[in-house]
């Protein structure tokens, strides 16, 4: 059984293990999400605070977290 | 510790280096030493997989999912499962951020510069270098001396994560390659792999 359907199995006893795993999953695929669209603004030119600005974060945090590279 | 590693070990970390630097990943990371272990032939590690029906020739299905892996993020199969779970569908979000940003370009995030692939030599992530550090307590826990390409493959299946999940999938788990190196009565690094379930 691979690990996949025992996760779909365990899904209906509410195992806290299925709920976790769900959100571990999103925060790394919401990181990845950021990154695409913040190369693809960098990429057309927006500067880091208007990128910030979007993102609802400090300029300093998207520069350093991006900038770097 | 490297003084310790077999020859065959010693190609599965060179191997993985060349995995990151192919891929343009900023470091080396599990997946790449996974990479490694699968492109050898005629070692330890290699004889386990093909005990567990893997031969060197019929680990391309091991190879796809890990590319697949890759192409959603890094997020594996167990992920996107746990995902739909809250109505979200990952494929459909992938198949739709590479409309827009070409194919692969959730894979591409991962990459070290946003403006295309560093050159020189990659540094292992935090993830690899416990990986081997994990590989000499289960070379120490079986009383040898050397660190072969089999205690890597051991190590990483202790390990949470993408490659332990996908090799668990395709018959590859901590018991069964114990049983497969070291007969039944073998209990192997027991610790590591409580451990490793408990979390």
């Amino acid at each position: 059984m691979t690990e996949a359907t025992n996760l779909a199995e365990r899904a209906g006893d509410r195992d806290p293990r299925v709920g976790l795993r769900a959100v571990a999953a999103l925060r790394r695929l919401l990181e990845q999400l950021e990154a695409v669209q913040v190369r693809s603004a960098r990429n057309q030119g927006w500067s880091w605070q208007e990128i910030a600005a979007e993102l609802g974060v400090s300029r300093q945090a998207v520069h350093k977290k991006y900038g770097r590279h | 510790m490297f003084e310790r590693f077999t020859k065959d070990a010693r190609a599965v970390v060179e191997g993985a280096v060349g995995h990151a630097e192919r891929e343009g990943a900023a470091r080396v990371e599990e997946t790449h030493v996974l990479l490694s272990l699968l492109d050898r032939e005629g070692s330890r590690g290699s004889f386990a997989l093909a005990s567990l029906g893997l031969p060197p020739g019929g680990r391309a299905g091991l190879v796809r999912d890990l590319d697949e892996t890759r192409r959603r993020g890094g997020l594996s199969r167990a992920d996107a499962d746990a995902l739909s779970g809250l109505g979200i569908d990952l494929s459909e979000i992938v198949s739709r951020v590479e409309e827009t940003h070409g194919e692969g370009a959730l894979a591409a995030a991962g990459r070290g510069g946003l403006f295309g692939g560093r050159s020189g030599r990659r540094p292992f992530g935090r993830g690899a270098k416990d990986l081997l550090t994990g590989t000499l307590r289960v070379a120490v826990a079986h009383g040898e001396r050397h660190i072969g390409d089999e205690h890597l493959l051991l190590a990483l299946t202790t390990r949470r994560g993408v490659p332990s999940e996908i090799l668990a999938d395709h018959g590859v788990t901590h018991a069964s390659l114990t049983r497969v190196l070291y007969g039944d009565s073998s209990g192997g690094e027991p610790g590591d792999a409580a451990e490793a379930k408990a979390g």
